[in-house]
């Protein structure tokens, strides 16, 4: 089988995959994927699941700023300032922000209702009506700033890798490109030569049941991205196979931020 | 023989003494021979391996690791292009390898504007105006600003193809550079006007992130000859990635130069660069500013000694360190005088505010668009983040706002004109937009997004270094900030920041002795 991908002025390039082996992939990661988000589903009813498109909305406080939004008459606490190797990573004023989450327990933090897990993504383009700054109230504070990850290196017998994305974003943050780095570690620790990179594209359903899907040329730049990256970190061209699904997932409002990917094989 | 000891001992401290006022008066003579000296291309001499020039606060001091150096012969003071510049012309010891406006109307004055530094090919507005007339040299006069001219549409970086995401405009331009039918846009050409940066401390401006370009989520940018990852943080827009393409780059460009510099020649600059530190070295009474290493941010001893790419946003080890024996009059030495004492109390509180003293950081791209939220309400120290030089340890471009409007420092008021060229910068549908102004962009200066093409560098500059503040005004890439004070008031107008007088006083004291 031969794929021809263009990945904007990237120019062509043909990589051939053999047909048997991209089944095999394929398989393997719809397996993994499944199991990754399987205890999710099971934990996470629809009632408790917000997914929704708003302005953000920053409170000061004596601590630490915190980040909300509102949505259908409530208010929802997002998380608090950090810093660039933080995990939460902050909404812009002046966009939109896509939220993904789940109302965690019912408990309020800042005056919003705490959605935990929660994923934010900035919407590229501007929206100056986002730009609500609030004064500091007594008794709305965050909590104490989250400590940051460990960043325990992966197990040296990894093989497969998933790299999360923000809705129609391909950039690949301090979190993400650790995880190359793991990647590239582990393939010389193991002298793996060779590497899969499966990109797709992401769809959200959104609790207003409107589906949200990303840009048409998304997997192709997360797949040129990497592609670049991990040719620069010495994979031989010839070793690095890539194949990039351009059809849209299919959401169902609950592990739609887990399919917004790159699945990434070494052996 | 213990009336020998005494005899040897007595002998010695006449010497020492002797000695010393030997060196005291060969520094005092460097010092007040430089105070209007202008190294001249070709002129030859011994930059000695400590030397001082004076400025109006106080004294630059300068340490060389490799010694006295002979500057007869020397690539980086010779003039080897065709227009008799050489290196030092934009990059002069007494302007804190910089060069300052104060320097360059003397020097237009000393020679009616014949020296090689007002050179038609960037020394000027527009190489085609007439250029005995110093109108025609307003910007470098004025503002202290180059040309520079770079291909648009860029068409490479670093081998890299690229396609720009945004076209431009040529809204106006009082130069007429940008609408000559050779010179400009119509042409591949787009020249903009910048300040040339100091070049020492070069081993701080140079040291590398590892890997990973934290603002573009990519790799880092590697050295083609050795394959290490670079810095990026040496040129206004990162054009350059290594120090010796930037000394061929000014060599055919600046110096006019039509035969290339030999690889000893570009050994013998970057060693004169990589081993030369500098920093304020005497406050403007004369006082010494670091007496047994203490305050140890400051001092060009204190430069050389320090350790490089040491990230110091923090409270444990910060930027320039503390300045704990500054805080307290009765911890100063007792030689200082009651003025010199405020002064440094001064200094103690501009550098708390500097680290400490929170604002909301609101609407700079490559700062608040980087995962820390828009806005972020963090202190100076946030984005001038590496210790002892205050630039940031990753590629350093950020949209501050100088160069693009709302926020641009020129036209402040309505009945104001800008001096520099303004474009209008037209983002592609399909490209990610400038994160906080959209679009469609004007600006003085498109930054990083000449050399990058992406829309979302538009007005991207890198930050420099804070060394030697006080021999070089003025200030920010566009030389718009004619002092200190005007620095720290475009950031208060900038981020709505409402420092007190005192507060801004107290930064700018603390600037000045950097």
């Amino acid at each position: 089988m031969n794929l021809e991908i263009s990945i904007g002025d990237l120019q062509v390039r043909i990589f051939k995959l053999r047909l048997t082996n991209i089944l095999v992939l394929m398989l393997f990661n719809s397996l993994f994927i499944s199991a990754i988000f399987a205890q999710q589903k099971t934990r996470n009813p629809k009632s408790e699941i917000r997914n929704f498109l708003t302005c953000p909305i920053i409170r000061d406080s004596k601590t630490f700023p915190c980040w909300l939004v509102e949505y259908n008459g409530e208010t929802y606490y997002l998380g608090q300032q950090g810093r660039s190797g933080s995990l939460f990573y902050p909404p812009q004023l002046k966009h939109q922000v896509l939220v993904e989450g789940r109302i965690k327990d019912g408990s309020r933090l800042c005056g919003g209702i705490v959605l935990e897990p929660v994923t934010i993504s900035v919407m590229p383009e501007l929206d100056l009506s986002c730009n609500t700054l609030l004064p500091a109230q007594d008794g709305l504070e965050p909590p104490p700033p989250i400590p940051y990850p460990e960043n325990a290196p992966f197990a040296d017998d990894t093989r497969n890798f998933t790299i999360l994305f923000d809705f129609d974003s391909d950039f690949l943050s301090l979190h993400k490109t650790r995880i190359v780095g793991e990647v590239v570690r582990i393939a010389k620790v193991n002298g793996l030569k060779n590497i899969v990179i499966k990109t797709f594209r992401g769809t959200t359903l959104l609790s207003n049941g409107q589906k949200l899907i990303e840009k048409e040329e998304i997997a192709e730049l997360r797949a040129g991205k990497l592609y670049d990256i991990f040719e620069g970190l010495g994979f031989a061209k010839e070793h690095i196979k890539l194949a990039i699904k351009t059809n849209p997932e299919k959401a169902d409002g609950i592990i739609d931020v887990g399919k917004r990917r790159a699945e990434i094989l070494i052996f | 023989m213990q009336r020998s000891f005494r005899i040897f001992i007595k002998n010695m401290k006449i010497k020492t003494f002797v000695l010393h006022v030997i060196f005291l008066v060969g520094l005092l003579s460097w010092v007040s021979d430089n105070e209007n000296s202008w190294i001249q291309p070709g002129k030859g001499g011994i930059l000695p391996a400590e030397v001082a020039f004076s400025n109006p606060n106080g004294t630059l001091g300068y340490v060389n690791v490799d010694g006295d150096i002979n500057m007869e012969g020397h690539p980086f003071f010779e003039p080897l292009g065709t227009n008799g510049r050489a290196c030092v012309s934009c990059h002069q010891p007494k302007d804190a390898m910089s060069v300052s406006t104060q320097s360059l109307q003397q020097r237009w004055n000393e020679t009616q504007g014949q020296d090689p530094i007002f050179a038609a090919i960037d020394g000027s507005n527009n190489p085609k105006l007439p250029q005995q007339l110093e109108s025609s040299h307003s910007l470098l006069l004025k503002r202290g600003l180059f040309r520079i001219s770079l291909p648009w549409p860029v068409k490479t970086d670093n081998g890299k193809t690229i396609k720009p995401e945004f076209s431009i405009e040529v809204v106006s331009d009082p130069t007429g550079v940008n609408v000559d039918p050779e010179l400009g846009l119509e042409n591949g050409n787009i020249s903009v006007f910048r300040r040339p940066r100091s070049v020492a401390n070069m081993t701080y401006v140079m040291s590398p992130d590892p890997v990973f370009n934290i603002k573009t989520g990519t790799l880092a940018v590697t050295d083609p000859e050795t394959g290490k990852v670079v810095g990026m943080n040496m040129m206004a827009d990162s054009r350059h990635y290594t120090q010796k393409q930037q000394a061929l780059d000014a060599y055919f460009g600046h110096l006019q130069g039509h035969n290339t510099l030999t690889d000893v020649q570009l050994k013998q600059i970057l060693d004169f660069q990589n081993k030369l530190f500098m920093a304020q070295s005497h406050d403007k009474w004369g006082g010494k500013l670091v007496e047994n290493g203490e305050p140890a941010g400051l001092g060009p001893h204190n430069m050389k000694a320090g350790k490089v790419h040491i990230l110091a946003n923090n409270n444990r080890d910060p930027i320039f360190h503390w300045f704990n024996n500054w805080k307290n009059k009765e911890t100063m030495p007792q030689s200082l005088n009651a003025e010199q004492k405020d002064f440094r109390e001064s200094v103690a509180r501009g550098n708390d505010i500097f680290m400490f003293r929170e604002f909301w950081i609101r609407d700079a791209t490559h700062i608040n668009s980087l995962g820390l939220g828009n806005p972020v309400r963090r202190s100076c120290a946030t984005c001038h983040n590496g210790q002892m030089t205050a630039q940031d340890l990753a590629p350093g471009w950020v949209d501050l706002g100088t160069t693009t409007y709302p926020t641009w420092t020129e036209n402040h008021l309505a009945n104001q004109k800008s001096d520099l060229p303004i474009f209008k910068c037209t983002c592609n549908k399909n490209a990610a937009p400038h994160p906080f102004l959209g679009r469609v962009i004007y600006t003085t200066d498109p930054g990083r997004a000449l050399i990058s093409g992406k829309c979302i560098d538009i007005g991207s500059i890198v930050m420099q270094q804070f060394r030697g503040l006080s021999a070089r005004a003025p200030y920010f890439v566009n030389g718009s900030a004619k002092t200190l004070h005007e620095l720290v008031d475009y950031y208060d107008r900038r981020f709505d920041i409402k420092y007190t007088e005192q507060e801004k006083t107290d930064l700018v004291n603390f600037l000045s002795v950097l």
